[in-house]
C-alpha cells in the first residue's frame, strides 16, 4: 500500500520541471545519462522503457493527450514511424548542427545520439576469416548455404533494408532478400538470440549490430563468437542510429531541448567509455576497440524519399518470405 | 417405479429452470460479458478504420500457415499439459509419494518464468555449448512445444490439485470395499469428479498457447502472434486484422467448448478428507516423473540463471556485475511485483465471480456469451491488450482519462487480460457445490444473498483461491501492459528482466529472475498453498 500512495505523491509532485521521456534504449544503455542530466540541470527526468516500435505506437495512440515529451528509438524505424504521422516538431539548429548530416533527418525531426554497426557474427572454430564475403550481397552464393542467421521481424535488419533499398534500388533488395530464403538462411527471434546461437556454434554466421557481441564477450570472455566488418562502405556495415525527437504535443519543447542537447554533449563520452557504441557528436572519439567510422557506409535516413517509405519494406520482407522460413 | 415414468431431472438446467434469473446477477453478467469485450471492439474498430479486410486476410497463405501452426501448438501443448498436470496434481493429492511437501510447493513456480526467459534458459541449458552438452538442444516445434509445456503445466496442475482436495470419499471408499481396483476406481469415480477443473485449465493451457510469442519466437517457430508482431508499425491494418483473427477464433472455441460439455450433474458434496492411494511398486516411476518434470521446468533454468550469476559481467558501471554487487536495485521492483500481482488476483477473482456463478448455475445465453468473452482475452498477445486498454482509456471523457497510466487501469488491464483463469477456475468449483445446501437454505427462507456468502462461498474458497493464485503468477511475469500502462516510473520485477535481457545483461537476467522465483514461490505459498 505504501508503494501505492508513494507512486501517487510522486506522480503528482512532477510539476513543471519534469521532462517525460519514453525511451526504447533499456535502462541499463541510457539511465545512467539520465541522471546526470538531472544533476546537472536540475530538471527531473520521468521515464517509461518499452520496444521502440511499441512504445512509437503508444504515443501514436495517445494523440494529444500523450504524456512524453521525448522519444528515444533503437532505430530510425519507429522514429520515422512518428515523424511520418507529423507527431515530431523540428529540433533547433544550432542543437541539429552538432552532429553530422547523414546521422540524423533531413527534415530535422530527429536526430542520431550513437551509432551502432551492422557486422556479421560469425563462430570462429567453424568459419575461417577469409571465407568471410567481401559484401552482403555475395550472402546469397551457394558456399553459404544454411550457414547464415538473420532476425527479419528485428527494427535494425528492417532499417538496414529499407537503406538497401535507397541505394541499391527495390528490384536489387528483393532479389537479396529472396535469394536469402532460396539459400536456406535461417530465422531468428532478435539479434541477442542469434549472437547466442552463433557463441554455441549453432548457426556459424549472422547479421546483427556489431554492440551485442562486446555485451557477449563482457559477460563469457571465452564465447567464441567474433565481429566481422564489411570492407569499402558496404551497405551491409550501415551505421544504424539510436535516434531522438521531441513530441509535437511537448508542453515542455524548452527542456526538451535541453535534454536532447545534453545528449550530444557531455553523454557523448558515455557511448565510446561504456557501451562500445559510436559516438556521434563531431570531434568524440569511439572506443579504440572499434574499427573508424570512415570504413562504415551510411544511409542518408531521407526517408521520406522513398517510394512507400518504411511501409514498403515490410512489404518486400513479406513478399520474399523470409521471416516464415 | 411404474413403467414409462422416469427419475426427476436434476441436471443443473433443469434446476435452473426452476430457478428465477436473479436480474442483478444478469445486469452485473452482461456489463461484465461487454467490458471483456474491449480488446475485441478494438480490434474490430481498427480493421474497419483502417481498412483491414478480415476475410483476404484469414484465406491468405501468410496467414493460414502461421495459424495452422498456432493451432498445432497449442493444441499440442495443451493436451501434454491436461496428462502431466492431472497426474502430478493426482499424485500429490492423493498418494504416498515421497516428499509430497516439496513438489506440492514447486510444482507451481515453473508459471512464473516469463515464456523468452524460460526458453532462452533451456536453449542455454542443453546441446554443445550448454550446461549439459550430451542432452540434445531442440529447436522449432518441439522446442516450442516442451518449453511451453515445461511453463504452462501449472495452469492444470492448480485447479486439479485444489479439486482433488475437496472431493467427496464416500463414493470412492464404496467402490473400493467393492473389489474395484485402482485404475477402474480412478476412471470410473475420480475422473468424473475432476472433468470440469482438468477441463478448465486444458482450455487455459490452449489459449496460452495461441498468445505465446516469445517462446515458439525464440525457437523458431512460426506462429500468427509472429505475424502481429512484425508488422504492428509498418502494417498495422494486418496487426490488427490478425488480432482479431486470434480473437474470433478464440470466441469460437469457448462457445463450442461450452456447447460440447455435458450438462453434469451438480456435485454430491464437498469432502475435507480424502482417500488415499499407495503407490507401491509405482513410487519410483512417480517419482521419477515429477523429478523430470521439475529438473526440466525449474531446476535446468535456475541452473542457467545461477551460472550466469556466477560468470558475472566485466562492463564496469552499467547493470549488474555478478557475485558481491548490490541488489538494492531489485527492493522496489520486488515492491511493486508483489503488489501488482496480490491486487490482480484479488481483483480478478472478484470481478469475474458474477460470470462464474452465472455460467455454473443459471445457464442461459447471456452467460455463455459473457463467459466466452472474458475466455476470448486470454488468447490475445498481451501486447494487444496493453494497446486496447490505452485506446479506450485515452479517449474517455476528461473525468475518467485521469486514470490513465495509474496503478487501478493497470490492474485493469490484469484483470482484462488474466480473467479468464480466474473464472475458469472459480466456475469449476462452484458447480461442485451441491445444490441440495442451496435448495435446503431456501426451504428455510434464507435470502439470495445470505446463501451464497455462507453457504457456496466457503464451499468454493479452494477453487477461487487456486484461480486467483494463477492470476497472481501470470500477473508477476506480464510485461506488455506492465511496460505501457504501469505509472512512471514501476518496475517490475518482469520489467527488469526483460530490461537486461534486451541488450543481453545475461548476469542481471539471471539475478533478477532467480529473485522473481523466489518471490513467487513465498507468495503462492502464502496466499494459495497455505489456504488449501
Amino acid at each position: 500500500m505504501a508503494v501505492v500512495l508513494g507512486l501517487v505523491v510522486a506522480s503528482c509532485a512532477g510539476g513543471d520541471e519534469t521532462v517525460t521521456v519514453y525511451s526504447g534504449r533499456t535502462e541499463n544503455l541510457i539511465g545512467p545519462i539520465l541522471e546526470d542530466f538531472t544533476e546537472a540541470t536540475g530538471i527531473e527526468v520521468e521515464v517509461r522503457y518499452g520496444q521502440s516500435a511499441d512504445l512509437a505506437l503508444l504515443i501514436d495512440q495517445e494523440g494529444d493527450r500523450s504524456p512524453a515529451d521525448i522519444f528515444i528509438s533503437q532505430s530510425p524505424g519507429a522514429v520515422g514511424f512518428l515523424a511520418g504521422k507529423g507527431k515530431l516538431r523540428p529540433i533547433g539548429e544550432d542543437v541539429l548542427g552538432l552532429v553530422p548530416g547523414e546521422f540524423r533527418n533531413a527534415n530535422g525531426m530527429w536526430v542520431g545520439i550513437s551509432g551502432r554497426v551492422r557486422v556479421i557474427v560469425y563462430n570462429r572454430e567453424l568459419v575461417d576469416p577469409s571465407e568471410l564475403p567481401a559484401s552482403v550481397f555475395e550472402l546469397t552464393e551457394e558456399r553459404f548455404r544454411d550457414r547464415v542467421a538473420v532476425a527479419p521481424a528485428n527494427g535494425s535488419f528492417q532499417d538496414f533494408v529499407t537503406a538497401m533499398r535507397e541505394t541499391h534500388g527495390d528490384n536489387a533488395t528483393l532479389a537479396w532478400l529472396e535469394g536469402l530464403v532460396a539459400n536456406d538462411a535461417r530465422t531468428y527471434a532478435s539479434n541477442t538470440s542469434i549472437v547466442q546461437a552463433v557463441g554455441r556454434g549453432d548457426v556459424p554466421m549472422g547479421l546483427v549490430n556489431h554492440y551485442y557481441n562486446f555485451r557477449a564477450k563482457a559477460e563469457d570472455p571465452g564465447v567464441a563468437s567474433e565481429n566481422y566488418y564489411f570492407p569499402d562502405r558496404d551497405i551491409g556495415s550501415l551505421m544504424i542510429v539510436t535516434a531522438i525527437g521531441v513530441l509535437s504535443t511537448s508542453d515542455v519543447p524548452e527542456l526538451a531541448d535541453q535534454l536532447v542537447e545534453f545528449m550530444l554533449g557531455e553523454a557523448q563520452r558515455f557511448y565510446s567509455e561504456k557501451t562500445f557504441e559510436y559516438p556521434l557528436a563531431a570531434g568524440v572519439a569511439p572506443s579504440s576497440v572499434l574499427p573508424p567510422l570512415s570504413g562504415v557506409g551510411v544511409a542518408t535516413y531521407d526517408f521520406d524519399r522513398l517510394g512507400g517509405g518504411l511501409e514498403r519494406t515490410k512489404e518486400l520482407i513479406d513478399e520474399s518470405g523470409l521471416e516464415s522460413s | 417405479m411404474k413403467a414409462g415414468s422416469s427419475p426427476p431431472d436434476t441436471t443443473a438446467s433443469a434446476v435452473a429452470r426452476r430457478r428465477k434469473h436473479h436480474p442483478g446477477l444478469l445486469f452485473a453478467v452482461a456489463v461484465l460479458g461487454l467490458l471483456f469485450l474491449c480488446p475485441v471492439g478494438y480490434l474490430a474498430w481498427g480493421t474497419l478504420s483502417l481498412g483491414g479486410d478480415f476475410w483476404a486476410t484469414v484465406a491468405s497463405e501468410r496467414t493460414l500457415r502461421p495459424l495452422l501452426n498456432s493451432l498445432l501448438i497449442a493444441s499440442a501443448t495443451a493436451v501434454a499439459c491436461m496428462f502431466l498436470g492431472t497426474t502430478l496434481a493426482w499424485l500429490v493429492a492423493r498418494t504416498d509419494l515421497v516428499a509430497r511437501r516439496f513438489w506440492r510447493v514447486v510444482l507451481p513456480l515453473p508459471l512464473v518464468i516469463p515464456s523468452f526467459v524460460g526458453a532462452t534458459a533451456l536453449l542455454s541449458a542443453f546441446g554443445q555449448g550448454g550446461l549439459v552438452p550430451f542432452l540434445p538442444r531442440i529447436e522449432g516445434f518441439w522446442g516450442a512445444f516442451i518449453v511451453l509445456t515445461a511453463l504452462s503445466y501449472p495452469y492444470v496442475y492448480l485447479p486439479v490439485l485444489a479439486r482433488l482436495s475437496t472431493t467427496v470419499p464416500t463414493l470412492e471408499e464404496a467402490a473400493r470395499l467393492l473389489g474395484s481396483h485402482t485404475g477402474r476406481t480412478l476412471t470410473r469415480v475420480v475422473l468424473p469428479h475432476i472433468r470440469d477443473s482438468v477441463a478448465a485449465g486444458t482450455m487455459l493451457v490452449f489459449l496460452y498457447g495461441l498468445s505465446d510469442f516469445g517462446a515458439a519466437a525464440l525457437m523458431r517457430y512460426d506462429t500468427i502472434t509472429r505475424a502481429i508482431y512484425s508488422s504492428r508499425l509498418f502494417d498495422r491494418a494486418t496487426s490488427l486484422t490478425l488480432g482479431l483473427v486470434l480473437a474470433v477464433l478464440a470466441l469460437i472455441v469457448a462457445l463450442i467448448e461450452r456447447a460440447a460439455t455435458p450438462d453434469r450433474r451438480p456435485g454430491k458434496g464437498i469432502g475435507r478428507v480424502q482417500v488415499q492411494y499407495r503407490l507401491r511398486r509405482s513410487s519410483v516411476p512417480a517419482a521419477v516423473l515429477a523429478s523430470g518434470v521439475v529438473g526440466l521446468a525449474l531446476v535446468a533454468p535456475v541452473a542457467v540463471f545461477m551460472l550466469w550469476v556466477i560468470r558475472g559481467s566485466t562492463t564496469v558501471g552499467v547493470g549488474y556485475s555478478g557475485i558481491g554487487d548490490g541488489l538494492g536495485f531489485l527492493i522496489g521492483p520486488i515492491l511493486n511485483s508483489a503488489v501488482a500481482a496480490v491486487a490482480a488476483g484479488v481483483c480478478a477473482v472478484a470481478v469475474t465471480l458474477p460470470v462464474a456463478y452465472a455460467v455454473a448455475r443459471r445457464r442461459n445465453w447471456l452467460s455463455h456469451a459473457a463467459a466466452a468473452s472474458v475466455t476470448s482475452v486470454f488468447a490475445l498477445p498481451g501486447l494487444v491488450v496493453a494497446l486496447a486498454v490505452v485506446f479506450w482509456a485515452i479517449q474517455a471523457p476528461r473525468p475518467l482519462a485521469a486514470v490513465y497510466q495509474t496503478f487501478p487501469l493497470l490492474v485493469l488491464a490484469y484483470v482484462l487480460h488474466f480473467g479468464a483463469q480466474s473464472m475458469r477456475a472459480s466456475q469449476a468449483a462452484i458447480s461442485d457445490v451441491p445444490l441440495r445446501y442451496e435448495d435446503a437454505a431456501r426451504t428455510l427462507g434464507v435470502t439470495a444473498r445470505r446463501r451464497f456468502l455462507t453457504i457456496d462461498l466457503p464451499l468454493v474458497m479452494p477453487g477461487l483461491v487456486t484461480g486467483g493464485g494463477l492470476v497472481l503468477l501470470s500477473t508477476l511475469k506480464e510485461l506488455p501492459a506492465t511496460l505501457l500502462l504501469a505509472p512512471i516510473g514501476f518496475e517490475t520485477l518482469a520489467t527488469r528482466i526483460w530490461n537486461a535481457a534486451e541488450d543481453g545483461f545475461f548476469a542481471e537476467v539471471g539475478i533478477t529472475s532467480l529473485v522473481l522465483i523466489l518471490l513467487s514461490g513465498l507468495l503462492t505459498w502464502i496466499f494459495v498453498l497455505r489456504r488449501e
